[in-house]
């Protein structure tokens, strides 16, 4: 046996039981007579337990008073023995758990709205600023509403007389470069500066000139409906007429963005 | 019982209970005797007055002793005592025997009884001494002890075992005192047995180191004798 395996056996016993020790385990008894730092170690304890057995000894008599079992046995033929309580289901973490879950989810719907959110307005913020770095193409021009009626295109006549001194200058630009000048017939609209841009080949036959830069170009522009004389449109028309009517999409810098031949 | 019969000595009293005790009754209390704590108290719950005197029979003394060892006081261990049956009256029938010893379970009502009772003196001790120190005549020296144990040796290894923290106090008591086995130890003070053992070595180095310079008997105990673990 070792000292440990001594030490172990000895402390799994109580003070009666270490009394009687090495009387009873011949094993261990053995090595205490070997062993003199154990068996000094055992005496220590064997005196300790027999002091700790002198005041078990003492005390053994000692008992409560008969009057502590008069008023026990009273309170029993008075009250008897309580009926059992009936258990109440213990708060566990159960409705707790349900709450911190149902604040779980909610944070995770949070938390997943403010990406949706978020992409949402960094994808608009991103188209926004290509939009504005990237201004409309000379191609694309604005596509005029057709008048619905004469009676439209009298209403509109008004205006169309204030705007019409707004183009003068490109109608002199126009008589310049075709040596006749083309005479304004009826109609000017303006187009709205935030309408739908289309492209030429969608946008009844305008033929797109590259007449402005595009980063100059601006967004406001006028279409004015004019006869031209045949010899400038006939390579566009082909038609031997001497005068043909165009719609001549005109922009704020007065350069034309486009043409299209009415008649 | 008028309170003057209280204040009477206990042999008194005593004599006064054995006279006026009824002796068939007696005679059934005994014949209980073999039976075991839970049936008692299975006999006890459908009101069998002599079972649960039978079982208050053999079960007041050890809880009183581990009442009166823990606290030094007969008083608080009075009280104890029959706040521990009171609380079986009241809960008895929820005792569950497959959770353990029913006397184990006595064990562990006793402590916290024990416990709420020297929290409470502590308390008013602290709240009383005060006004004792002002009066000189009223300071004398405490020792609950030298009334109950008469041999020095005890009344020393008593006073060590009182001054012990209560972790290590319960242990000493429950295993070394009342001899219970760790198991009911480790079930009264609803801890592991492992713990119990540990408390109770570390205990005893504590008992050693109080007890080298006070008691005679134990002058040769040597706490820090030198330990060979080959």
């Amino acid at each position: 046996m070792t000292c440990r395996e001594f030490m172990d056996s000895t402390q799994e016993l109580n003070a009666l039981e270490l009394l009687r020790l090495t009387a009873e385990d011949e094993g261990l008894a053995a090595h205490s007579r070997e062993c003199g730092a154990c068996a000094s170690w055992l005496e220590t304890q064997q005196s300790l337990a027999a002091a700790l057995q002198s005041l078990s000894a003492s005390t053994a008599q000692r008992e409560a008073s008969p009057q502590v079992e008069q008023a026990i046995l009273q309170a029993f033929r008075t009250q008897g023995f309580a009926p059992k309580l009936v258990e109440m289901p213990k708060p566990t973490g159960a409705p707790l758990w349900k709450l911190s879950r149902v604040f779980e989810l909610g944070a995770y719907a949070a938390v997943a709205a403010a990406l949706i959110v978020g992409v949402f307005l960094g994808y608009w913020i991103l188209h926004d600023r290509q939009e504005s770095s990237h201004p409309r193409q000379a191609q694309t021009i604005a596509a005029p509403e057709e008048p619905e009626s004469a009676t439209q295109i009298t209403a509109d006549h008004g205006q169309t007389e204030e705007r019409l001194a707004q183009v003068e200058e490109p109608r002199n630009q126009l008589v310049a470069s075709h040596g006749k000048a083309p005479s304004v017939t009826t109609v000017v609209r303006v187009q709205p500066k935030n309408s739908p841009q289309t492209s030429t080949a969608d946008n009844g036959n305008y033929v797109a000139l590259m007449l402005c830069d595009p980063l100059i170009c601006s967004d406001e522009e006028q279409v004015i409906r004019m006869e031209l004389p045949a010899t400038s449109a006939t390579a566009l028309d082909g038609s031997n007429a001497g005068t043909v009517l165009a719609d001549i999409v005109i922009g704020e810098d007065g350069l034309i963005r486009g043409m299209r031949i009415v008649n | 019982m008028s309170t003057s019969q209280r204040n009477f000595p206990c042999y008194w009293v005593e004599l006064l209970v054995e006279s006026t005790a009824d002796p068939p009754r007696r005679a059934e209390v005994a014949l209980l005797a073999d039976r075991t704590d839970e049936q008692l108290l299975e006999l006890a719950l459908n009101g069998n007055e002599d079972a649960f005197t039978a079982l208050y029979r053999r079960r007041q003394g050890p809880i009183y002793r581990f009442a009166l060892h823990m606290s030094g006081s007969a008083q608080v261990a009075e009280e104890v005592t029959q706040e521990v049956f009171l609380f079986l009256l009241r809960r008895g029938r929820d005792f569950d025997p497959e959770r353990g010893a029913l006397g184990a379970y006595l064990f562990g009502v006793a402590r916290n009884y024990v416990r709420r009772a020297m929290e409470k003196s502590y308390s008013e001790a602290v709240t009383t001494s005060p006004a004792e120190e002002d009066d000189p005549e009223l300071v004398t020296e405490f020792d609950p002890v030298r009334d109950i144990a008469r041999n020095q040796t005890s009344r020393a290894v008593w006073k060590a075992v009182l001054s012990l923290p209560e972790h290590y106090r319960e242990v000493v008591v429950l295993c070394d005192l009342q001899e219970l086995t760790y198991a009911d130890a480790a079930q009264a003070l609803g801890c592991a047995l492992g713990t119990v053992r540990s408390r109770l070595h570390r205990a005893h180095d504590m008992l050693m180191k109080k007890l080298r310079n006070t008691a005679p008997a134990l002058s040769g105990v040597r706490s820090d004798a030198a330990r060979c673990l080959s």
